[in-house]
């Protein structure tokens, strides 16, 4: 499709198909010219609000792995589930069907409802229903379908695809509602508050729910054991939709099958909280229908006898069951949590970051599952940045399942010499060399940096030339616009061997293994040795690791072979540190949290049971570990800094639980520490050099910038990050320096 | 609720949790006199009140209050979609969440529950339990939670995708809860 000039022009149903990459381009202008203000408010107090409710759960880590399980277990016995509530559907007096498609589903409704010769229906949110397009073949049979969620009842209005699976309309602000209604309701009263709006709404469909021959809701959660339904809302539309008309019909899919109604305990304290951040939204109903109470009767009329419809739908899913990857997804409980705390997804929202019916990080497995693979291409937007996993209520592992996505999509693209030869000079395994130039550039970062700091000065000469960012810029994709650091003339290795290595002469040093991770040793030596320093500063022993890559970079881009070739060589370099009960200090928090939790996707078992056994750890932490009087050895007074910072934090970093030592260690020596509160800088590695996302990348980097715009009101601060994207993204967005917490530390130390 | 009756710490956390979801609480004697009381205070001046008799707690209980006029505990259609208050019981009640459980299998308790802009549930002290998750367990409340077809209410309807946050949807706009000691 042909690019529009103004983004303001883009509707959002021209862009919910992303299969071609240009919808996804123009999906992210559209989307940050008209929605973002909205989108970011409303994701953002979601965000806040889910953090502070699940911190009162006493228990959240144990109902997390509780929620995880019953859905693993549901989803293993499934067949044998779905039997069982067939049987307790049909003793309850309602009807069940089991519908193999999208299509089977909506006719199997259009029959139920002309059997009833139903002119009108009433719908509560569901977006099962959005998946099969129920809507357009209810109403090509001739039956008006009033969407009675008030966000639906917008996107009815509209003409829009959801942007969120939670709050589908969350990407309108208040005056484009206003706007909206007035235009589609040619109507002169006055709109212009979320009361006007509200009753508006609720007069119109007042008349619905009275009127209606039937009500369509989606469902929660199903017990299988008793044909109970879970129905979670707040505005009390679909306990008008289940209770007054005499036909009710619920369309799910079979993933939302438990074994037991025991089972909503558990997620009646997630679902919620995780979502939107109430302890209970206003109403959540438990019913095995038909109601037994009946159905309200026009005056004048006897009420009808009631009838109720499960209508479960396969569309792929016994296919993701089958698929180890896709059959993650399938535990999900659709809270939206990992929409809300993604730092792109609330810049843009689930029209960019989405498709025709699921969105955010969760969204492509499911476009993928439901649809074809190239529909989850908005799954880009994924940086891994990780900060929805430890959010997920069902613990699924969102990054892995998108990078898994990535690496189909890349092998979907035809093979060609070029690559392949440039795959095989930077050091693609053999079957990621079909990928897009661009991705196995971005994945082989560490062989063009070894290369380019052996000549740093013309290295650096080359890449300030306006033609040659150019050239970087169509053939491998890297934006112009994207300030590059320059090449160290020394990486850490070198640093390290010219280093004496006295240490502060304590009673027993204790060893600590630096890994020389490729990111500081090609890209930021000093930090590294700041780091060396420090901790030999409180104590420690401390030996470098030759510079051996990762993995990050290469499952970033969705080349998981190569990642798992590098891990393999990195593993087995390390093992024998490991095992000895060596402590291993990593500087860059993406590989921290590779050799914490990644490896396990991409090790053996029998090499990661082994693996996991280490101590991997950040190098504030153990500089905290070691104890000592921080306030003399590092005195902040000291620092030509200064005393007050701004820190931010990388966001794997606090993932793996390695961020708030650094805070302690930056206050013990008397620093006056202003932390972030985004989720991530932006930047996220390669992400925010691609060219295609270069401004989504710094329109998420403003809300950090802004934050440290907040804190320097009463007078500068000096900017500090731990994580090497972190220190690219603010030295681009702020124009200055960023030290890294080790350098800060060791510029208090007299030389 | 009056920081000086609530006598219970579970009590006490369901007023708070209740008043935190914007419900209004006042817990009160377990006598008709108190109740009917309570419950006409609560509605003022409204010209009809839905009533769905209880299933649980005696009915003599109510036995004042329906003495009003303008009590309808078998309305007409008519006056179903307009009155401005419903009464019912509830069968249990959630200190952490201030949720009150209504079962809505009987009659009409589901719509006298949802169609006036004023609700109020009547809940007696010993039924309040600690968390949502209870009301699963075959062991809290006889199981009662695990049978029935209820609803948790918690606060009245909300919305907010009309941009701010606006009380009073579909359902309720207001919800009183009176706590029987």
């Amino acid at each position: 499709m042909a690019s529009v000039a103004n983004p303001a022009e883009i509707t959002p149903r021209q862009v919910a198909n992303k299969s071609d990459k240009r919808a996804l381009l123009d999906a992210i202008r559209m989307t940050l010219a008209v929605q973002s203000p909205a989108v970011r408010h409303n994701t953002q107090t979601f965000n806040r609000n889910r953090y502070a409710a699940t911190a009162r759960l006493a228990d959240y880590d144990a109902l997390k792995d509780r929620a995880r399980e019953i859905k693993q277990n549901a989803i293993a016995n499934l067949p044998e589930l779905l039997r069982q509530l067939e049987a307790s559907v049909h003793a309850n007096g309602g009807h069940f069907y089991l519908a193999k498609t999208a299509a089977d589903a909506d006719r199997y409704i259009c029959d139920v409802l002309t059997r009833h010769e139903a002119k009108l229906v009433v719908k509560g949110k569901s977006i099962t229903s959005e998946e099969t397009k129920l809507n357009h073949a209810l109403e090509a049979a001739g039956i008006e379908v009033a969407e009675t969620d008030l966000a639906e009842f917008i996107l009815q209005v509209a003409d829009e695809q959801p942007s969120h699976i939670v709050a589908p309309a969350l990407h309108y602000s208040r005056e484009r509602i206003t706007a909206l209604f007035k235009r589609k309701f040619a109507t002169e009263l006055p709109l212009d508050t979320g009361e006007e709006l509200t009753v508006f709404a609720r007069e119109k469909l007042r008349q619905k729910f009275i009127a209606a021959a039937a009500g369509i809701s989606g469902a929660n959660l199903i017990g299988a054991d008793s044909g109970s339904i879970m129905l979670v809302e707040s505005e009390g539309n679909i306990r008008m939709t289940t209770i007054l008309p005499p036909v009710h019909i619920s369309i799910a899919g079979i993933e939302k099958v438990v074994p037991s109604r025991k089972d909503f305990g558990t997620f009646i304290e997630l679902l919620p909280r995780s979502g939107t951040g109430q302890p209970l939204t206003s109403y959540v109903s438990i019913l095995h229908p038909p109601l037994k109470a009946p159905p309200f009767a026009a005056p004048g009329k006897q009420p009808k006898p009631r009838e109720f419809h499960l209508v479960l739908i396969d569309n792929g899913r016994n296919r993701m069951r089958e698929d180890p990857v896709l059959r993650e997804a399938l535990r999900c409980i659709r809270c939206s949590a990992c929409l809300n705390s993604c730092a792109n997804f609330e810049t843009v929202g689930g029209h960019a970051f989405g498709g025709e019916t699921y969105s955010g990080g969760i969204g492509g497995s499911w476009e993928a599952g439901t649809g074809t693979l190239m529909n989850a291409r908005f799954s880009e937007l994924c940086t891994g940045c990780s900060r929805c996993v430890n959010n997920c209520p069902v613990r699924i592992d969102i990054p892995w399942l998108n990078e898994n996505l990535r690496q189909r999509m890349n092998f979907e693209q035809p093979g060609s010499a070029g690559k392949s030869m440039f795959g095989a000079m930077t050091g693609s395994a053999v079957e990621d060399r079909v990928a897009p130039l661009q991705k196995q550039f971005f994945a082989n970062y560490h062989t063009m940096a070894r290369r380019a700091t052996r000549v740093a000065s013309v290295s650096n000469a080359i890449t300030r030339l306006r033609f040659v960012r150019g050239l970087m810029e169509s053939v491998v994709g890297l934006d112009r616009r994207r300030k590059l650091p320059p090449f160290p003339p020394k990486t850490w290795e070198e640093l390290h061997r010219s280093e004496p290595t006295h240490t502060a002469t304590p009673a027993e040093p204790s060893n600590v293994l630096m890994l020389a991770d490729v990111f500081t040793n090609y890209g930021s030596p000093e930090r590294g040795m700041a780091s060396v320093r420090a901790l030999r500063q409180v104590g420690f022993n401390v030996e470098l690791s030759a510079a051996l890559p990762d993995g990050r970079a290469a499952m970033s881009q969705g080349m998981v072979a190569t990642a798992r070739e590098q891990a393999k060589v990195l593993a087995a370099t390390l093992l024998p540190h490991v095992e000895s009960g060596e402590v291993v200090c990593v500087v860059e928090p993406s590989v921290l949290a590779m050799l914490r939790s990644d490896f396990a996707h991409l090790l053996d078992e029998a090499t990661w049971t082994r693996f996991a056994k280490g101590k991997f750890l950040e190098p504030m932490q153990l500089v905290w570990s070691a104890g000592g009087d921080l306030a003399g050895i590092f005195p902040a007074a000291r620092s030509p800094h200064g005393a007050r910072v701004f820190y931010h934090s990388h966001c794997q970093q606090r993932t793996c639980n390695a961020a708030n030592e650094t805070i302690e260690v930056l206050r013990a020596a008397g620093f006056d520490v202003v932390t972030s509160s985004v989720e991530c800088c932006g930047m996220a590695g390669s992400f925010g050099y691609k060219h295609e996302y270069y401004e989504l990348s710094m329109a998420v980097g403003e809300d950090l910038f802004e934050q440290v715009r907040a804190a320097e009101k009463d007078g500068p601060r000096t900017l500090v990050a731990s994580g090497t994207s972190c220190h690219e993204q603010l030295w681009a967005g702020m124009g200055r320096e960023v030290l890294h917490p080790a350098e800060l530390l060791m510029s208090t130390v007299a030389t | 609720m009056q920081p000086a009756i609530a006598q219970s710490p579970l009590l006490e956390e369901f007023a708070k949790s209740a008043i935190q979801a914007v419900a209004t609480v006042e817990l009160i004697e377990r006598s008709p006199a108190a109740l009917g009381d309570a419950i006409l205070r609560a509605v003022g001046e409204a010209s009809r009140i839905l009533y769905a008799p209880p299933h649980e707690l005696p009915s003599e209980l109510f036995s004042e209050f329906v003495r009003d006029r303008r009590v309808r505990a078998e309305p007409t259609p008519e006056e179903m979609v307009a009155s401005a208050a419903g009464v019912t019981e509830a069968f249990a009640g959630v200190a952490s969440t201030g949720s009150v459980c209504i079962d809505i299998s009987f009659e009409r308790t589901g719509m006298v529950s949802l169609l006036a802009p004023l609700q109020i549930a009547v809940v007696a002290a010993e039924t309040i339990v600690p968390q949502p998750r209870d009301l699963f367990r075959a062991d809290v409340l006889d199981g009662r939670g695990l049978e029935r077809d209820f609803v948790f209410v918690t606060g009245p309807s909300a919305t907010a995708d009309m941009g701010p946050l606006v009380r009073g949807v579909h359902g309720p706009h207001k919800l009183h809860i009176i706590v029987l000691r």
